[in-house]
Order: structure tokens, then C-alpha cells, then sequence
């Protein structure tokens, strides 16, 4: 089905030798006996226990059998056995294991009670435990140890399953009226089927040196049958005559496992891989990204009080002819003192620009720019130590999620204190002392009490305040706060601004916020951003929003809805999608949803251009009428 | 088309002292052809009471009705609900119209990954009849291609997903829609046409729609009637112009204060409010859920309460909710009267 991501797999060294192992074993079990059938079965009294010859080439048994064709014609038996095996204790523990999801709540109790109780047993025990019942013989053998490793795969299914079970497709296919059992077939299994598949391989390893186990002790195969366990354990007695007699079976039996577990290992890279893996989509060459190492120059000098100063910073991804500018040539101000907001839809390349300039875009990005400047010192060219030491203190970030920005395994006022101890070399109780004061300081209540306690003791509002206090710890002199109230409700929201803004206009920190909320960043700043497709596309004060000469910002305006809109008339919609970065269409990027495009938008890219003091836009037909326009009601699907 | 009626709706999560009430006693009915928007913050409540309405979570306490099917009518719609295990347990009920509906508000995790946006849609159809032709039509009737219906979710937008979900609640020939915060993971250039195309199928189908989000625009525009929640309660009920225009409860009135708007800043709401409430109440944080306050659930945070006004003890002893239903918008506050006469918020 994913043809191309298994190809990728076998092209890695683990996935080639796998593949080669297991196709060399399949194709032994399947031709072995044919060809090397009647030297393994021909008894030769004149050569008993012979050493290795030029005839035999592993020397031969007790009965002057050929070792070599033994193993070989060894490899269907012990295959199909550990096979067997392995299908009856996934059949089982699939069944145990979905009972759960299909049964009732209590009877799906007492299954997962009963799961939780068999998995508490070591698996070979329990193999030891079902052979004895079942009698000394292959068959018997095969029952103990699918049984025993029917209880760990049982519990796979039922944690993987919990977890599918808990998502929102589920409930919605138990609203539309979808029965238990068409539920586990049609929307739990199929996705929980990959890492069964990746189990199950490696599960068909440990069976196989489990029954090379059980017949080594004589509890498996038995004569005149065999396998490598019982070659292993015929060759053993006489080790000291043929040492090859005992190891030959014994790398048969490594080898087997190691084809087995390998190939698990393969398969599960192949999917991960396709777990991960965006669609491949055609790029356009880029330009200009020679310099890619990330090397600044210097381009004039920027004024005194300016905290931050970015020229022309790029974001990409990839290298070379197939990369993509997700942040594509932003410049940018903020002085001390100063808020500037940034806007954007999601994929505008506003949280990768916010995260480039505290030196924390994500691994395989590309950040360049001709200038990249926190307070003088250069983001690009530091090392990681400097970026610790010096951006550490004097970049503060504010995330979107505080139930995941904290970790939640420590305690809040250690993770505050960690802080004043790696930058100031403060000692322990110094440092969690000013972590309470911090906690005080953004009005947490019961500071004291409250910084022994873990993350999910807080509230959202609270982690957030404590998120805020993190950052101040070391005076940071520029706050990047990547929708910090997102997550928030409205009183909460009005409530960690404030706190934001308190703090902002204390420490004389510059601002730079980042929101989809409009309404929210003129509260808060001085000046706003527009970015569109990883450009800004509009800066002016935030005065002048409602002035604002983008046809883009105009329609981002109009189509949120606010506490005055006309209830009798249709939302504004902006028409289409925003382009990804990759495909992004000659001329202006906003034009094929623009409604005042014409020639020149579609084949020339209009450059940011200064309208008036303080007041830039990057189009090629800037409005200037002065209310919002009356944008046309449609209803466009997003196709 | 029939309303759906929750009468003393209580959903109690946990046992003994780890036991916790997220929805106390609710009261409300979602009329045909109306959009009743309920807000309130995240923990209030919204969402629970919303799962229980479709079968999700089970009711402790309180009836769940569709029309006026009384108990003892064999095909009372409650206690179904009130056993959602058994809604699809039961092989009759498999095949039968489910007439109250959910759109989710994640619509990446709300779509089937391995199935594709046809057979998600068509698994929602109640009778076997041209499925193929069906899913065309619902396909239409959400604004999408209908020759999209082979496509797996991973190739659609995020408001293209919500579009699909939508279209799947609408093939089971809903009653009732229930929204849960349906616009709050799109962009805001979707947001719109999405609050649109709902808007339209609900006046087009006459059906019911409990639209629950926590942004007080998004449900001002959309909705008929607004219910407030708080700590698991309705503090507040009214026609949505009436209880913008003059909220009552003073948590409705400090929610509707906090909406950030274009040319505000920060500090004017409060002030706008005419009561010079005091920020630090406030400011005071969510309480505990598994130990709401004793009297008025909203008496810590009260900037009409107790903290501003030290004679108003009953605000601490009396639960207000008891003589809610006398109240102009049911409002659960004892101190009503105070409310401003007038606000500039308003369906203008």
C-alpha cells in the first residue's frame, strides 16, 4: 500500500540484512527438506560422531547423519513451530485484548483484571507451566507458548486500544449508531494495527528461541522429529569431540531470531517513517540560499535603544534546490519599551519567526539573516553556550500551552529557582527563595505554599503567570509571547495580559506578541504586523487599524466577528486558502484572493513600501478609502 | 423536529471523596429552529453536559428528553441516553436515526484517519438506501466538492475537516446539533464561513443547535437564546440581545467585560462597567471543582459579593439558585437588582 516507504526501509542496513536473513529462511523451509531430506535421514553406522569432512562438512550425529543437512532441513520445523506459536498467542491476546472495548464496562473489567494478572508471570514459567500440562510433544509445546506470550500482547491491544477509543472519531461513530463490535473492527483496529504488526514480528523471534528453549530441555519436539533445540541439545553431549555439532544449530537458532527482530526493528522504521512523513510535494528551486550556514553582516547601525533588530531573516527547510522559505525575508524593529504584535494565519510563519529570534527554531530549519540582533549581540553566530548564557537572560518566552511548557514532574518553584541557579550561580534555597518572590510577583496566591506544588495543581491561568515569572527570572530585556492567552478563557486571558503588560512596563522589556487575535494585540501593542505566507505584509501603528491599507489585513479584519457585528448579514470570508510555503504563486502571494488584483500583483511581488511615517504595506493597490470596505458576503467552501 | 429538554441534569465523575460534579442540576431546552450558544470558561461544565446530550457520558441525576416522550413511552429517548453503552449495543437502535447530533472541536482528531471522508459520512446514514448519491449531496450541502468523497482527512484543511464532520452529523437527519466549540481550532478567515454555513443549515432544516463556545462574539452572532455556565450551573439565561444588552449575574457581566475588542486597552472595561469593580476579586483564580464555595458558587470571585460588600453574608449561607427561576434570566445572584439597566454591548 506505502510502497515507497517500505523501499526506503530495506535501503537502510538494518531493513537490507533483515530482509536478505528472512527471505534466505523462507526460501530454506520451503526447499530444505526436498533437497537435503534423505541426507539428513540416512543413517551411516560407518561414520558415527565423525568429525568435519570434505563429505560432511559439520561432521555427523549418533547415528552418522550429516549435521549440515540436519539443520538445514531443521529450518521448516523450528520456523512453522515458532509461527505457529507465535499465531495462537496473538489470536488470543487480540480477542482478550479488544474484549474490553466490546463487552460491557463491568465484564470489560474483570478481562483487563484478569490480563493485568496473567502478565504479572514471567512468560517462560508460564510456557514451563502449560508444558507440563500439555504433555510432553511438539503440539504441546507450541500451546505453552502462545499461551504465554498471549497475556503481554493481550495488554498492547488494550492500552492501544484505550487510547484510540478515547478519540473523538470514536464517539462521533457511537453517536451516528455504530455498534461495539463494528466500532473495534472498522475504527480501533485498522489504527492500531502497525505497532500490533511490529510486536508480533519481534513476538515470533522470542518464540523461536523459546521452543529452541523447551526442546533443549527435551519438553519440545520429540524424536524422530526435530529441531535446532534438539539438534542443539544432541550436538551438546558430544562438545568436546565436534564442537561444530552444537554450534551450528545454536547460529541457526541466533540467526533466526536476530531475522526476526530486525525485521520488526525494519518495519516499524517504515512506519514510523510514514507515521512522520509529510507528502512529498514538487519545490521550486530557491535562490540565494548559499549563505545558509547562517552568517550575518552588518548593514548599518541601528539607533540605541533598539532590543531587537532583524533584517531580511529566512526560515527554511531542506537544502538546496528543494528547500522552502517558511519565513521569507522579515524585518523588524522593536525598541525598549515597545509591543509590537505579529498576526498572521496559522502557516504564516509568525511563531517560527518569534521562535528564530530566541534562538529556538526547530532542528532542521535553515535560520539566516543579514542581521539577527538581541540587544547588539548576534542570535546567529553563537554558539549553544553563548545562546544559553546570554539569550537565556535576556530573552523571556512565553508559550501557547502552559500544561506543556512546564514539566510536570518537578515541583514549580524548583523549576523557577533552576533558573536563577544556572544563570547566577545563586545557591539552592537563594534561588528557590527568589523563585516564591517571582511567584509573588505575578500575583500568585499563597506563593510559598504554591511553588512546592506540580503543574496540574495550577490552574491554566495560573501555569501561565508561573510561565510569565520563569521568564523574569533572569531580566530579560525582550518577552516573545507565542499566543499566550490562546489557551485561556476570556477573564483568565484579560488577566495574564494585564499581568503581561505590568510586567512589560516594569522591567521596560521590548514586546514582541504573537496572536491570531487582532483585538487582543491592539490592546497590547504600540504596532502590528501582518504576516501572510512568511511574509509581513503590513506594518502600521495600531491606531491606524482600521485605516489599514492591505486588502489582506482589511479582509482579516472584517471577517472576525465582534461584539457589534450586523447579525443580519453574513460574516466576511476570505476566499481560498493561504498557500503553502512551497507552492507559493508568482507575483503577490495574497493575489489569487484578493479582489483587487490585477496583471502586475500576479506577475511581480510588491515589495514592502514605506505609505507614510511608521506605516508600511507590500502591495500593489494600498487602500486608502477609510472605513473597512464592505466586503462582498460569500460562502466559499475551502477548496 | 422536537426540543430537546434537560431537567435537572446532574453528571457526578469519580467516587467518595474524589467524586466531582461537573454539571449541577441543569435546566435548559434547545427549541426547534433555535441556536441557544452556551458559554462559560473551561471546566464550567459546557462540554459535559454536551456529551451527556448525545449518550457520551451517562447523567447521574435529571432526564434528558427529546420532545415530550414521557417514561413509560416504549420509545422514550431518555433512558437510552441515560445508558449510552446500550445506544449501540442494542442491534435495533444501530439502524435507527440518532436525532441528536455532535460536531467536535478538534476536526483533526474527530475524522477517522484510515477512512475516507465518504465512508465517515456514509457510516452516519440511518437506512441503506443510494449511499453514493447521499454522500454526494451532503458533501454539497457543506460547500465541498462532492468528487472529493474518496479523499482520506489528511489532504483537507482543518475548516474543510470541520465541514466533513459537520456533513456526517447532518447525514443521520438530525433534530438537534450539538456544537462544541466547532470554530475555536480554525483560523479566523474560516471561522466565518463556517459560523455561516451552520447558521444557514440550521434556518434551511428547522433544526435545533446547542452551540457552546467560550468566545461571546461567536455565540452572540450566531445564537437566539444564551445560557451562561458556571461551575457546572446556569447562572443566567435570556433571549441573547436581552442578556447582552442588560446581563444580570455579575459573572456574566465580568465575562462580557473581558471580550477583548479593537480600540480598547486593557484597563477601559472595567471601568466601562460603571461599578469600579475591584480587579483583585476579579482576579481571584477559578475555584476547585471537587469543592465548589458553600452558597453562591461565584461568591470568591463576586465583585458584588461579600469581598466588596461585607454585610452581604447570604451570598456565603444561601444557595441562590433555588429562587433562580423568579428572576429576570433565571440569574442565580441574590443581588440582581444591581445590574446596569443598560450596556452598549447589544444586537445593534
Amino acid at each position: 500500500m506505502h510502497r515507497r516507504q517500505w523501499m526506503a526501509a530495506l535501503r537502510t542496513p538494518v531493513g537490507a540484512v533483515a530482509a536478505g536473513l528472512v527471505a534466505v529462511l523462507v526460501v530454506l523451509a520451503i526447499i530444505g527438506p526436498a533437497i537435503w531430506g534423505d541426507a539428513a535421514g540416512t543413517t551411516d553406522m560407518g561414520s558415527i560422531n565423525a568429525p568435519p569432512s570434505a563429505e560432511n562438512p559439520l561432521g555427523t550425529d549418533a547415528l552418522g547423519r550429516d549435521i549440515l543437512a540436519r539443520v538445514l532441513v531443521a529450518t521448516r520445523t523450528s520456523l512453522g513451530l515458532a509461527l505457529a506459536a507465535t499465531a495462537i498467542g496473538v489470536t488470543i491476546g487480540l480477542v482478550l485484548g479488544t474484549l474490553p472495548s466490546v463487552l460491557g464496562r463491568r465484564s470489560g473489567r474483570a478481562v483487563v483484571t484478569l490480563v493485568n494478572f496473567l502478565v504479572a508471570f514471567p512468560g517462560l514459567l508460564l510456557a514451563l507451566f502449560f508444558a507440563a500440562i500439555f504433555g510432553v510433544g511438539a503440539r504441546g509445546a507450541v500451546a505453552a507458548i502462545g499461551l504465554a506470550s498471549a497475556p503481554a500482547f493481550a495488554r498492547l491491544v488494550q492500552t492501544l486500544s484505550a487510547t484510540v477509543a478515547g478519540r473523538d472519531y470514536v464517539a462521533a461513530a457511537r453517536i451516528a449508531g455504530v455498534g461495539r463490535a463494528r466500532l473495534v473492527g472498522r475504527h480501533i483496529l485498522p489504527n492500531i494495527a502497525e505497532p500490533l504488526v511490529v510486536s508480533a514480528t519481534t513476538g515470533a523471534g522470542a518464540a523461536l528461541l523459546a521452543f529452541a528453549g523447551l526442546s533443549f530441555l527435551g519438553l519440545g519436539v520429540q524424536a524422530p522429529t526435530y529441531d535446532w533445540g534438539r539438534l542443539l541439545g544432541e550436538g551438546l553431549s558430544h562438545i568436546y569431540i565436534n564442537p561444530v555439532a552444537a554450534l551450528a544449530p545454536g547460529v541457526a537458532v541466533v540467526t533466526a531470531g536476530l531475522a526476526f527482530a530486525l525485521f520488526g526493528e525494519a518495519s516499524a522504521a517504515a512506519l514510523g517513517l510514514r507515521a512522520t512523513r509529510a507528502p512529498v510535494t514538487p519545490r521550486p528551486p530557491v535562490e540565494g540560499l548559499a549563505w545558509a550556514g547562517g552568517e550575518d553582516s552588518d548593514v548599518g547601525t541601528p539607533p540605541e535603544d533598539v532590543v531587537l533588530d532583524v533584517q531580511n531573516l529566512t526560515v527554511a527547510f531542506g537544502a538546496g534546490a528543494g528547500a522552502v522559505r517558511a519565513v521569507d525575508g522579515v524585518s523588524l524593529t522593536i525598541r525598549r519599551n515597545e509591543a509590537v504584535g505579529l498576526v498572521g494565519e496559522s502557516g504564516s510563519g509568525k511563531s517560527l519567526t518569534a521562535l528564530s529570534v530566541a534562538g529556538l527554531a526547530p532542528e532542521p530549519a535553515v535560520v539566516a539573516a543579514d542581521r539577527l540582533h538581541v540587544n547588539g549581540c548576534s542570535v546567529l553566530g553563537a554558539s549553544d553556550r553563548q545562546l544559553a548564557t546570554e539569550l537565556g537572560t535576556s530573552v523571556a518566552v512565553v508559550f501557547q500551552d502552559p500544561a506543556t511548557s512546564l514539566n510536570p514532574s518537578m515541583r514549580v518553584g524548583r523549576q523557577l529557582a533552576e533558573v536563577v541557579e544556572e544563570h547566577e550561580g545563586a545557591s539552592r534555597s537563594a534561588a528557590l527563595a527568589e523563585a516564591v518572590q517571582r511567584l509573588r510577583s505575578v500575583r500568585i496566591p499563597a506563593a510559598q505554599r504554591r511553588a512546592t506544588q506540580f503543574p496540574y495543581e495550577f490552574s491554566g491561568g495560573m501555569r501561565q503567570r508561573a510561565m510569565i515569572g520563569m521568564g523574569l527570572m533572569g531580566q530579560p530585556s525582550l518577552i516573545v509571547a507565542d499566543e499566550p492567552t490562546t489557551a485561556l478563557d476570556v477573564t483568565v486571558q484579560r488577566q495574564v495580559l494585564r499581568l503581561l503588560r505590568d510586567v512589560q512596563r516594569e522591567t521596560g522589556a521590548a514586546l514582541l506578541l504573537i496572536s491570531h487575535d487582532i483585538a487582543v494585540v491592539s490592546q497590547m501593542c504600540e504596532r502590528v504586523a501582518v504576516m501572510y505566507a512568511g511574509r509581513i505584509v503590513e506594518e502600521l501603528p495600531v491606531s491606524d487599524l482600521m485605516n489599514a491599507a492591505h486588502p489582506y489585513t482589511r479582509a482579516l479584519l472584517a471577517s472576525v466577528p465582534d461584539m457589534s457585528v450586523d447579525l443580519e448579514r453574513e460574516l466576511a470570508t476570505i476566499p481560498g486558502q493561504p498557500p503553502e510555503p512551497a507552492r507559493r504563486p508568482v507575483g503577490c502571494a495574497f493575489a489569487p484572493r484578493c479582489a483587487f488584483a490585477d496583471e502586475q500583483c500576479t506577475a511581480e511581488d510588491p515589495p514592502l513600501a514605506e505609505l507614510a511615517a511608521g506605516r508600511h504595506a507590500a502591495c500593489w493597490h494600498p487602500q486608502t478609502t477609510v472605513a473597512v470596505p464592505e466586503v462582498a458576503p460569500s460562502r466559499m467552501g475551502g477548496h | 423536529m422536537r426540543s430537546l429538554t434537560f431537567r435537572g441534569v446532574s453528571v457526578r465523575f469519580g467516587h467518595g471523596s474524589h467524586a466531582m460534579t461537573a454539571v449541577d442540576g441543569v435546566d435548559l431546552e434547545v427549541p426547534p429552529g433555535t441556536v441557544v450558544g452556551l458559554v462559560g470558561e473551561s471546566g464550567s461544565g459546557k462540554s459535559t453536559l454536551a456529551r451527556a446530550a448525545v449518550g457520551l457520558v451517562p447523567p447521574s441525576s435529571g432526564t434528558i428528553t427529546l420532545g415530550d416522550t414521557e417514561p413509560g413511552n416504549p420509545r422514550r429517548f431518555a433512558p437510552r441516553l441515560a445508558r449510552p453503552r446500550h445506544i449501540v449495543a442494542s442491534p435495533q437502535a444501530r439502524r435507527r436515526r440518532q436525532p441528536v447530533q455532535m460536531v467536535f472541536q478538534d476536526p483533526f482528531s474527530s475524522l477517522d484517519p484510515r477512512m475516507t471522508i465518504g465512508e465517515s459520512i456514509a457510516e452516519a446514514l440511518p437506512r441503506r438506501r443510494d449511499r453514493h448519491a447521499e454522500v454526494r449531496r451532503l458533501l454539497q450541502l457543506v460547500d465541498l466538492d462532492p468528487g472529493r468523497s474518496g479523499d482520506l482527512p489528511t489532504g483537507l484543511s482543518g475548516g474543510q475537516r470541520q465541514r466533513v464532520a459537520l456533513a456526517r452529523a447532518m447525514a443521520a437527519e438530525p433534530e438537534v446539533v450539538i456544537a462544541d466549540e466547532i470554530t475555536s481550532a480554525l483560523d479566523v478567515s474560516v471561522q466565518g464561513a463556517m459560523l455561516n454555513l451552520i447558521r444557514d443549515l440550521q434556518r434551511a432544516h428547522g433544526i435545533g443547535v446547542l452551540f457552546i463556545s467560550h468566545n461571546l462574539a461567536v455565540v452572540r452572532y450566531i445564537s437566539d437564546v444564551i445560557a451562561v455556565m458556571y461551575l457546572g450551573r446556569i447562572v443566567e439565561i435570556g433571549p441573547a440581545a436581552d442578556l447582552l444588552s442588560a446581563p444580570r449575574h455579575p459573572y456574566t457581566r465580568s465575562l462580557l467585560a473581558a471580550v477583548p475588542r479593537i480600540g480598547s486597552t486593557l484597563d477601559d472595561e472595567s471601568a466601562a462597567d460603571g461599578g469600579g469593580w475591584r480587579a483583585d476579586i476579579l482576579d481571584a483564580g477559578p475555584p476547585d471543582p471537587h469543592q465548589p464555595p458553600a452558597g453562591c458558587r461565584f461568591h470568591p470571585r463576586c465583585p458584588i459579593g461579600p469581598l466588596a460588600f461585607p454585610e452581604r453574608s447570604d451570598c456565603i449561607e444561601v444557595d441562590p439558585a433555588a429562587d433562580a427561576p423568579a428572576r429576570p434570566h433565571r440569574a442565580a445572584c441574590h443581588y440582581v437588582t444591581d445590574a446596569p439597566a443598560d450596556r452598549s454591548v447589544g444586537r445593534t
